[in-house]
């Protein structure tokens, strides 16, 4: 069964990436698993002859099960910082190779803000040998922006961002590869775009990641109860994974190199009404517990304005069919 | 802000300590017949030393975990039971996973202040599982307030809904809870607690300190029956917030049942603040090793005075009740 379902118009979109060889670093992870798809699609139904290449640490069960056997696929288990050379033909690279979960941040700072930083530079000095390279995607994170508390946070916008803090440590760590990935296109003139992920919520994610709205599924789902600590206010956005693959591989194709790009919603919401929306999905048996117990009112959705002008794109998925698949998804794979 | 305050009950967990962990089947049934009447938010029942704690090291329980816990739960409804983990006495598969199916709401994960990526593990299985997960940071005057926060940090990443600092040797000045709580709940976006000892007879006026500080969650014990001095006695918090307007949603004259109660059958003697006491929060040591000091000075012809000052120029810690002896030895010696 595909994920996606494109137009031959929407389709023509990716033409360039025909009987191209593609790399995604981080291959295993929701964002690969996700490209994954969403090639392999192309591949099988609109003929596109794509070679993927996908380097992880660990393979995943959910990749396992749409790359077995095939021939346009090629796994590649190592850490990105220990690749030596990557295969001579390919021309796109997408670099995604780093969790965004904070937990590992903490509990081993010094490992993991290696692999961002060492992991990028491997993958960029690489890049420098591929006589037909034409992109290269660093995926970013939203959380470079620091402690924004805004509804239209821009590409330009700039942020706060303590680094004698140790929640810097993830997005100082994201600042560094963004940086160093301009001063490869600055010094080598490698074809390098930033992307700069905000929140999604969709299948192949793990519900018991420190997230609320993964959280608020997952007890949901379980227990029939939703526990929001504080008043409920805070709000954020969140896009579905297929809009998020469409928009990545469109600015792939499409994206002006030393540019940023925001990738997110730029739909805000605040937490309770995102419990509300679940109940209402999952049925009235459901309990929604506010606490009330701080009065955190942030903001925090990406403008996304410049990838809608510059590429036409949009967002497909509302957050109401956002919610409704993420949670018939999870029903059936994750409990 | 909101004026709701949640105290929480650590009445059959600290006050463990005070009886060597002696509580037994009648006394939780009586107590929890009673406290539950009161409204109050949460009780805590244990070993002092938490869950699975039971030992020949720091004290063997009276009773198993599971009849303890069993036998508050069947009287508690609207209360929610909460126990006391520090990792390593307890285990996931051992402890909390049965400590779970006999009914308890809330697990406080607590550490040595400086170790709090010790309870990654824990935090995350009780959020799992859908229950309240409190992060404890134990001995909090010993470090400073930045690595307080940075160790609080690691554990609202890990899942902590709520951090509770601890002033385990009872040795804060008003000043130092204000510095600390200040500095968590500007940083956090989680609920910040206190839990007071009394040694220096602060424990009432520094729990009220922490919530003009921005505390939510404000640990006692009823008549103060905890470790050492004991903790800030709960019936005259529950008094002086209502006569400060503060909201607990509880009943007081209920609450001075409980206390009455507690007085003619669950003390044997009434909390004081005893020399040793004193010189334990001057040295700065968990006050819960006044009985073993005693015990162990007594039996080497040493100055208990001397073994604490000692023990905290060592800088030892709840576990490392061993190390008692080794000192009396060379105290004995005149090393």
């Amino acid at each position: 069964m595909f994920l996606f379902n494109l137009t031959e118009n929407e389709t023509s979109n990716f033409n360039t990436l025909k009987n191209k060889e593609i790399l995604i670093t981080g291959g295993s992870g929701f964002i690969g698993i996700w490209l994954t798809h969403l090639l392999l699609y192309l591949n099988d139904k609109k003929d596109f002859n794509i070679k993927l290449y996908l380097i992880a640490r660990h393979t995943a069960i959910a990749l396992d099960r749409i790359i077995v056997n095939r021939n346009d696929v090629v796994f590649i288990q190592s850490d990105i910082r220990n690749i030596r050379e990557f295969p001579k033909e390919i021309s796109y690279i997408i670099h995604a190779a780093t969790s965004p979960d904070n937990r590992i941040y903490m509990s081993n700072p010094i490992e993991a803000m290696d692999i961002i930083a060492a992991g990028t530079k491997n993958v960029l000095e690489n890049a420098l040998h591929l006589e037909k390279l034409e992109k290269v995607i660093n995926l970013s994170s939203g959380q470079i922006y620091g402690a924004m508390n805004s509804h239209n946070i821009k590409e330009d916008d700039f942020g706060k961002l303590n680094s004698n803090s140790i929640t810097a440590i993830y997005p100082e760590a994201k600042r560094y590869a963004e940086t160093l990935t301009n001063a490869y296109r600055s010094l080598h003139k490698l074809p390098t775009i930033q992307v700069r992920p905000f929140s999604f919520i969709g299948p192949f994610m793990e519900l018991n990641k420190p997230w609320a709205v993964n959280n608020f599924i997952r007890d949901a789902l379980k227990f029939k109860s939703i526990r929001i600590l504080g008043n409920g206010k805070p709000i954020k956005s969140y896009m579905y994974p297929t809009d998020m693959a469409l928009w990545i591989l469109t600015i792939l194709v499409q994206g002006k190199v030393g540019s940023a790009y925001n990738l997110g919603s730029d739909v805000g919401i605040s937490l309770e009404e995102v419990a509300l929306k679940i109940k209402d999905i999952i049925g009235s048996s459901v309990n929604i517990d506010i606490l009330n117990m701080n009065d955190n009112c942030s903001e925090f959705v990406p403008n996304i304005d410049q990838g809608k002008r510059d590429f036409g794109l949009n967002i497909r998925m509302d957050i109401d069919e956002t919610l409704k698949k993420s949670i018939d998804w999870f029903g059936k794979n994750s409990l | 802000m909101t004026n709701k305050i949640n105290l929480y009950d650590v009445t059959l967990r600290d006050g463990s300590h005070a009886i060597s962990h002696q509580l037994d089947e009648m006394q939780i049934d009586e107590y929890t017949k009673g406290i539950e009447k009161t409204g109050i938010y949460a009780i805590e029942v244990g070993h002092g030393n938490g869950l699975g704690a039971s030992s020949v090291l720091v004290g063997q329980s009276k009773i198993s975990d599971e009849l303890l816990i069993k036998t508050a739960k069947n009287n508690l409804h609207s209360t929610k039971l909460g126990i006391h983990v520090i990792p390593g006495f307890a285990t996931i598969n051992k402890d909390i996973k049965n400590a779970l199916y006999w009914g308890v709401d809330i697990v406080r994960v607590a550490s040595h202040c400086t170790e709090a990526d010790t309870t990654e593990r824990h935090l995350g299985y009780v959020r799992e599982k859908g229950k309240e997960a409190y992060g404890l940071l134990m001995m909090s005057h010993m470090t400073t307030p930045e690595i307080l926060l940075d160790e609080a940090i690691k554990m609202q990443t890990y899942g902590a809904e709520a951090i509770v600092i601890l002033d385990s040797a009872g040795s804060y000045l008003p000043d130092d809870v204000k510095e600390r709580i200040s500095l968590l709940s500007q940083n956090l976006n989680i609920p910040i607690g206190f839990h007071a000892h009394n040694n220096l007879g602060l424990a009432i006026s520094n729990s009220l300190v922490a919530i003009e500080s921005g505390a939510q969650i404000i640990d006692g014990a009823v008549k103060g029956f905890g470790a050492g001095a004991g903790n800030a006695q709960l019936e005259v918090l529950v008094a002086l917030l209502e006569k400060m307007d503060y909201q607990t949603n509880i009943d007081l004259y209920k609450m001075l049942d409980v206390a009455d109660m507690v007085e003619s059958r669950l003390l044997k003697e009434p909390i004081s603040i005893s020399s040793l006491s004193i010189v334990s929060a001057i040295a700065g040591v968990f006050s819960g090793f006044s009985k073993h000091v005693k015990r162990v000075s007594k039996e080497f012809g040493v100055d208990p005075r001397d073994i604490f000052m000692e023990l905290g120029r060592q800088k030892i810690v709840a576990g490392q009740e061993d190390t008692i002896i080794d000192i009396a030895i060379k105290l004995q010696k005149r090393i």
